[in-house]
């Protein structure tokens, strides 16, 4: 049977849509069952050991997602494993604005964006490392040319 | 009274510069025109044995991405306490990544090794693509990376 173009064309398609995708980086939604999530508490203390100041806590995509102050006052949100615990994401909001991650309303959430920051220097960080590599305790000076 | 003051001023002087001692180095990580998005990069130190001792800078501000950076990933659990304050953009190919910072002198010719891992999307991932000694006599010297990067030197 001859097959038309767009026969030819769907049959491609199909074909193409069964091929694995290349490299795809981690996914960042959670999928614990519910007996195993630990209360809002454990999430107040893990903030609490971490220095952040909590404003909301609430849940998205089945992982916990707080926003708040980190220690040195600089804003942040993060996503956290119900279950461990662990932060899956965490992103921080400069002082002029801008995201230092991205946005949960990114429509292509799986492709690491060149950040607008790759043309310019990016700002240095404000605080200490947290290591004892660092001799002095001050932060590194960090130029893209 | 004299001489334990003579004692504390010597003992002071014997053991703080061993604690304080760094020195300013410079990394410079050029990488190739490899022809994809910006690279994702940790550099980190791992100790005589092998084992992570600390990390020096993250290029790459989005953490879901940092497992594609494996050999950091599985040495620090992902925890991204190891990295606060310490991480920047992403570095687009063909561009060169400069970080000043002051170094403990500790870590100079006593057995550590600075690692780059580097991924880039869509691209193969690459642990370990530079694994440089630290040394003085090492300093100045261009290392050519696996995949990604050209050329990286440490300055000091």
């Amino acid at each position: 049977m001859k097959k038309t173009p767009i026969k030819r064309t769907l049959t491609v398609l199909a074909l193409l849509a069964t091929l694995p995708a290349g490299m795809a980086f981690a996914d960042d939604d959670c999928s614990v069952p519910l007996a195993n999530w630990q209360p809002r508490e454990a999430v107040e203390r893990l903030a609490q050991d971490n220095g952040w100041t909590l404003r909301r806590i609430k849940i998205d995509d089945g992982c916990y997602e707080i926003k708040g102050r980190d220690a040195t006052g600089r804003e942040i949100k993060a996503k956290i494993d119900p279950a461990t615990l662990r932060i899956i994401k965490m992103k921080y909001k400069s002082d002029d604005g801008d995201d230092d991650d991205d946005d949960d309303d990114d429509d292509d959430k799986d492709r690491p964006r060149r950040d607008r920051k790759d043309a310019v220097n990016p700002t240095a960080p404000s605080m200490a490392p947290p290591n004892p590599l660092f001799g002095n305790g001050a932060p590194p000076k960090v130029l893209v040319k | 009274m004299k001489s334990l003051l003579a004692t504390l001023a010597l003992t002071t002087a014997l053991t703080l510069p061993g604690l304080a001692i760094a020195r300013p180095v410079t990394l410079t990580t050029q990488l190739s025109n490899y022809g994809g998005d910006g690279a994702y990069l940790a550099l980190y130190v791992t100790d005589p044995s092998g084992a992570y001792a600390g990390t020096l800078w993250m290029a790459g501000g989005k953490s879901k991405y940092y497992d594609s950076l494996s050999d950091w990933y599985r040495a620090t659990g992902g925890d991204l306490g190891q990295i606060n304050g310490i991480t920047g953009a992403s570095v687009g190919a063909g561009r060169t990544l400069e970080i000043t910072l002051d170094l403990a002198d500790a870590l100079f010719d006593a057995g550590y090794t600075l690692h780059i891992d580097a991924a880039v999307e869509e691209m193969r991932n690459s642990p370990n693509e530079v694994a440089v000694p630290l040394t003085t006599t090492g300093a100045g010297t261009a290392v050519k990376g696996r995949r990604y990067v050209a050329s990286f030197t440490y300055d000091m």
